[in-house]
């Protein structure tokens, strides 16, 4: 046998039933499958190292607001960590502290200090003083950032990026004060109103049309760019990709007495792998329908 | 009085881990000074530890280190028609001892970015706890990017240099061979370097070496039957 191109060997036949291929090309083909899934595994590693490197610089001005961040930002943040796993995404906020960064990618302060030297510290919260791991409590710069990193955790694929089937589709969310800049993102064309305004929820008839004709630029644009990067699925990732990664932030108060609602919100932060440590905290029966709630929110 | 006062357990420890990093680097061929690698612990600390409390300062033990001739000799390739003039596969070598427990990317990326500026052919960085996952995964990717200086990086934790592992009486003698010395042993037995018994670049003794994947180690060993004699690893 002189020698083949493996490539034009294998396509006659691939037409014929798998038992009726010669040993050897099966063997060839799942030596090649696992190389390929190796050399997938490699690639997406070093993605997300580069994503990581870059996320170390963020956000990309030093007195960025991570309530208001700019669109470019936040853009790159969510395309960058699509590929992160959980694990990966600790990393990040590891890489971040280490940076003496808050944890949230977006938000340039550095991390809250511990008030003590030593290695646990006690916290005074609701229910009593509690003992705290030093590092826990040197991750971020508020229990807000603690709250817009943990809302893009939850979200992260804990499957490899490399075994993803059908990674379309894939979109993370933040959580942002200035909603209408980031959903307005893709048509390239003048905002007629600064950011600053918009607290306001009041959705007028006038906003609706402009949303609509701003939804149908961003339709083509986004075809346009389809096309560009020889995306054959355009069809099926076109919804995906912006339009439902906004979610409405409702208006922040300052921490008053928390209701029980916010107090699970707020322990969100705490979870291990998912799961709150709930050792000291008293244990009331809520009605179950908030349980199931949370538990699909936060375990996985 | 002051002499009299025991010294700190961290002076001590880091004045062994000073000197085995010395060591390391005599044995891997590079030029050292005797005194350094005799180094007392009194001169040790007259050098580097703080004023304030006698505990080690780190941030003042760096040095460089460069090729002897032997060395570079050793690291240069044979000459081929296609390379009739080849250089040596080594350079000067920058080595820090870093006082931040939390290496992570930043860290080493600056790292990185000194041994790049200071025109350095590789560096070590010696720390006092394991870098995090993603500094590994930067480092053994280092080869490739263009961040890093052309020899790369190692990195080592303190306690991996507290003793020196290779003056312990069980471990034998590793010796690198030159390419060219590699290639006539290659000859003489007809082998092809694939037929030879590995070793491990992450191998304690392959580290300490520094190393590289496809060079050859003869490894010399005492027997009481056999006198002295020696086999060969080829690093993976
Ligand atoms: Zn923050």
């Amino acid at each position: 046998m002189g020698p083949k191109s493996i490539l034009k060997n294998s396509i006659p036949v691939s037409s014929s039933s798998p038992s009726a291929k010669p040993v050897n090309e099966r063997h060839l083909e799942v030596a090649l499958y696992h190389a390929n899934l190796i050399k997938e595994q490699r690639d997406v590693e070093e993605q997300i190292l580069k994503a990581t490197l870059t996320l170390l610089d963020f956000p990309s001005a030093p007195g960025a607001n991570p309530a208001r961040p700019s669109i470019a930002d936040a853009l790159q943040f969510r395309t960058l960590i699509i590929p992160f796993q959980p694990s990966d995404y600790d990393s990040l906020i590891e890489e971040r502290n280490i940076a003496d960064l808050c944890g949230y990618a977006l938000c340039p302060k550095p991390p809250k200090r511990a008030p003590l030297a030593g290695k646990l510290q006690f916290v005074d919260t609701k229910d009593g003083v509690q003992i705290v791991n030093k590092k826990e409590l040197e991750v971020w710069c508020s229990e807000e950032c603690a709250r817009r990193a943990l809302y893009v955790k939850v979200q992260l694929n804990e499957e490899p990026a490399w075994m993803r089937r059908g990674g379309i589709g894939d979109k993370i969310d933040i959580l942002v004060e200035n909603t209408e800049d980031h959903r307005i993102v893709l048509p390239l064309r003048p905002k007629h109103k600064e950011s600053d305004a918009n607290k306001d929820d009041g959705e007028t008839n006038q906003d609706q049309e402009d949303e609509q004709e701003a939804w149908a630029l961003r339709e083509e644009a986004m075809a346009e760019l389809a096309q560009e990067r020889g995306d054959r699925n355009a069809k099926s990732t076109k919804k995906g990709l912006i339009k439902a990664t906004i979610e409405e932030r409702m208006t922040v108060k300052t921490p008053v007495a928390p209701s029980t609602e916010v107090q699970h919100g707020g322990a969100a932060h705490m979870a291990i792998e998912g799961h709150i440590p709930k050792a000291d905290m008293p244990k009331k029966s809520v009605d179950g329908q908030d349980e199931d709630e949370e538990d699909n929110d936060w375990d996985d | 009085m002051d002499s009299d006062r025991r010294e700190s357990p961290a002076l001590i420890r880091l004045w062994r881990i000073y000197k085995t990093t010395k060591e390391m680097c005599a044995d891997r061929g590079y030029e050292m000074i005797d005194e350094d690698l005799e180094i007392s612990l009194a001169e040790f600390k007259s050098r580097f530890s703080k004023e304030s409390d006698g505990e080690p300062d780190r941030s003042r033990m760096h040095f460089s280190a460069k090729p002897s001739t032997l060395m570079l000799a050793k690291y240069t390739d044979p000459p081929t028609p296609k390379n009739p003039d080849p250089q040596p596969q080594t350079g000067s070598l920058w080595i820090e001892f870093t006082p931040d427990e939390n290496v992570g990317l930043k860290q080493l990326r600056d790292f990185m970015q000194h041994l790049v500026t200071g025109n350095y052919w590789s560096g070590i960085l010696i720390c006092p706890k394991p870098i995090t996952g993603m500094a590994l995964r930067l480092l053994r990717g280092s080869g490739g990017l263009d961040e890093g200086p052309p020899g790369g990086v190692e990195v080592f934790v303190e306690q991996d240099l507290l003793v020196n592992i290779t003056k312990h009486e069980l471990v034998p003698k590793h010796v690198l061979l030159s390419k060219e010395e590699k290639n006539q042993l290659l000859a003489r037995y007809r082998l092809k370097e694939t037929q030879l018994p590995r070793i491990q670049v992450t191998d304690p003794v392959a580290r300490y070496l520094g190393l590289r994947r496809g060079q050859v180690v003869k490894i010399i060993r005492r027997s009481e039957t056999a006198g002295r004699y020696a086999s060969y690893r080829w690093a993976i």
